[in-house]
């Protein structure tokens, strides 16, 4: 059934969408520090994710903390969890082939997954906190997201700015540009695997207590993130940082207008053409990354 | 030679007599093992809510007949696996039930779909399958000999609303569904029970399983502005469209889902938002089938919780086979069969009558409404506890 589509409606479309797309744009850079550093691609990304999920959810069911509060926990606590699983695991499959870090990363996750229906049961639950919207004319703001929105924007900003200016930063940085040459350099690259891996795993976690605060948490909810962030590396291209963000506010307009002018079966789809074109066309990404 | 053929004779009773005992012990085993009914539910992945009402209600019924001294004298065991709300996996399990566990009896799974891919194998083997949770038309349109349905179908659930909807003169619906057997059934019978009210469809979508962004769907709602919303749902996206029609503001004169809204948790998960919001459902606290409100009872009694209409479905479905089985005095499918063909009783969940095909025509809906944190029933008239709050204030207007 073709409905007109208005002015008002579009651009709820493009709001919808670009506060999807900050969220997907923190929950992708972890995803691609990771890449762009050890060329591992994190599988468990979506886990960790459900892991800060559920963090906030206790915090909040258990002693009525404020989600975004939350946020100072979560983001810390998968900190260190992305620092014991670097330790434990990942570090073997640093530089090896795509296919061991794909075995282990998703064995990792369906591990973690499967932990979590275990102490948690697969019961959905939600943080009931902020509901409603704000009404601007034509355009409902979801108080949730767009809270969410601007905690993950202002994430984003620290991350980068930790990325630019500070020394570990930039440290991380000249190791996923060269990793034996930033060795030769004194960098301690053991050492940065260590810390990239517990900054990616802090914001998947920081993108899991945002997502709660809108979605139901439940162990398999980290799945869709993992195809959207590997998505968003891909548009923005491999390795390159600021494609992860435009990528990720790309993907969620794209989503949002897709799921506007298609029927909702097929705007999923819109999702994995973006992604076939993107290779076929500029394998390197929107913003030209490493290949 | 005449030893040698007399020692031959002695040995060949010998054995007779072995096999006779091994015969005896054998019976007499078999006598008191359980009778093993395999199950599969889905206790993880998007049905995991609702298929663990259904593994209670199994489990009541079993507890009950054991206490009850057993089924055919012998007690009643489930052996249950969890699906992960997956046909897939369903029909393997099914395979591993009848073919490996050596079960005697199989009850069906949680859900339409897997109802609708589990029951090939049930066939296949000659089992009889009580399909407890499968609402859907189409399952029944196949031909089965062994397959049994027991609630009511799918395109009846939103028959309440509808009927409310037209009382109240209103002229416009819009009908979203998640694109599954049952919700497509439910989606499309409520479209055909609307146009016969006169009313007029303005939009009709359907989302895949495992969304949970509708926010392009409701968007598109918010500008047709329906009087009528109505969401072929599970509980998920039941829980997820209500809320982001909080969102988006999206103000309906009646918003009703028809999987989901039964259920307790979702006033849980929506605490003010769950108001005003309809959903259907096979069986309520208030109906006054005999054995309804022991079954309340006892419900809290053994699990500790509030439970919705998969719970008294499974245990009815359970029933009905028992009964089905006591009268044909056998675990014989085709002697089940016959029985559960010409069956006319009420259990604890409402009538039970099929027609030839084994499709349900006897068991009523109930339509009710989220009142004050409390599902109300509203609809039929005969059981209903309030009048319906009608119409459903704009989101703006709520405290």
């Amino acid at each position: 059934m073709p409905i007109e589509i208005t002015g008002g409606m579009l651009l709820q479309g493009v709001v919808s969408g670009l506060l999807a797309g900050g969220l997907y744009a923190m929950v992708a850079l972890g995803m691609a520090l990771i890449f762009g550093v050890m060329r591992v691609i994190n599988v468990a990304h979506g886990t960790l994710l459900m892991l800060g999920a559920y963090a906030t959810y206790w915090l909040f069911a258990l002693y009525g903390m404020n989600p975004f509060l939350s946020l100072l926990i979560s983001f810390p606590l998968l900190f260190v969890v992305g620092v014991i699983l670097q330790r434990l695991f990942v570090y073997r499959v640093v530089d090896a082939p795509e296919l061991s870090s794909l075995l282990l990363t998703f064995w990792i996750s369906i591990f973690i997954a499967n932990m979590a229906m275990v102490a948690w049961t697969a019961d959905y639950r939600s943080v009931e906190f902020l509901t409603g919207s704000f009404l601007l004319g034509p355009i409902a703001l979801s108080k949730p997201r767009l809270i969410s929105f601007c905690f993950a924007l202002g994430i984003t900003y620290l991350a980068f700015l930790f990325l630019n200016k500070s020394k570990t930063g930039k440290a991380i940085r000249a190791t996923s540009q060269h990793r034996e040459l930033a060795q030769v350099c004194g960098i301690n690259v053991r050492r940065i695997d260590l810390i990239t891996f517990g900054l990616a795993a802090g914001l998947a976690g920081t993108g899991g207590s945002l997502v709660s605060v809108m979605f139901s948490v439940f162990p398999e909810m980290g799945q869709i993130y993992v195809f959207k962030s590997f998505l968003v590396i891909v548009l923005g291209g491999a390795g390159n940082y600021p494609g992860a963000f435009f990528g990720g506010l790309i993907l969620g307009l794209v989503e949002g207008l897709a799921s506007l002018y298609l029927s909702a079966q097929l705007s999923e789809v819109i999702a994995y053409i973006l992604l076939v074109l993107i290779l076929l066309v500029r394998p390197t990404g929107l913003l030209r990354g490493r290949s | 030679m005449k030893g040698s053929s007399k020692a031959k004779e002695n040995l060949g009773w010998v054995f007779l007599l072995g096999l006779g005992l091994g015969l005896l012990i054998w019976d007499s085993a078999a006598a008191q093992a359980p009778i093993k009914v395999g199950a599969s539910i889905s206790v993880t992945g998007t049905y995991a809510k609702l298929g663990g009402y259904t593994r209670d209600g199994y489990l009541m019924c079993a507890k009950e007949i054991n206490d009850k001294g057993g089924l055919l004298g012998r007690k009643l065991e489930f052996v249950i696996y969890d699906d992960r709300s997956e046909t897939t996996t369903a029909i393997k399990l099914y395979e591993k039930l009848i073919t490996e566990d050596k079960v005697e009896l199989v009850m069906g799974p949680y859900s339409s779909p897997i109802t609708n891919a589990a029951s090939t194998v049930s066939e296949k083997y000659k089992k009889i399958m009580v399909a407890s949770l499968a609402a859907t038309t189409s399952i029944w349109e196949r031909g089965f000999k062994y397959l049994f349905m027991t609630i009511s179908p799918a395109e009846v659930y939103m028959e309440g609303l509808v009927e409310l909807a037209a009382e109240r003169g209103l002229k416009t619906i819009a009908v979203i569904n998640e694109d599954t057997l049952f919700s497509k059934a439910a989606a499309s019978g409520t479209i055909d029970l609307a146009k016969k009210k006169a009313m007029k469809v303005v939009m009709h979508d359907a989302y895949p399983k495992g969304t949970t962004d509708f926010s392009g769907l409701l968007i598109r709602m918010k500008a047709l502005n329906p009087d009528v919303i109505v969401a072929g749902s599970y509980f998920d996206d039941a829980v997820a469209t209500t809320r982001q029609m909080k969102e988006l503001d999206v103000n309906p004169k009646m918003f009703g889902v028809t999987v989901g809204g039964d259920v307790p948790d979702f006033g849980k998960q929506l605490g003010k938002t769950a108001e005003y919001v309809y959903g259907s459902t096979q069986w309520s606290d208030d109906v006054k089938y005999p054995g309804a409100r022991e079954f309340t009872e006892n419900y809290k009694k053994m699990f500790n919780r509030e439970f919705s209409y998969h719970a008294p479905a499974a245990y009815g479905a359970c029933q009905v086979f028992a009964e089905a089985i006591r009268r044909a005095k056998s675990l014989d499918s085709d002697k089940i069969r016959e029985q559960l063909l010409k069956l006319k009783i009420t259990t604890a969940f409402g009538d039970y009558q099929v027609d030839e095909r084994g499709f349900q025509t006897a068991h009523k809906m109930v339509l009710l409404q989220w009142q004050e944190g409390k599902r109300v029933t509203v609809w039929p008239a005969s059981l209903a506890e309030a009048k319906p709050l009608y119409p459903t204030p704009p989101w703006s207007q709520r405290k």
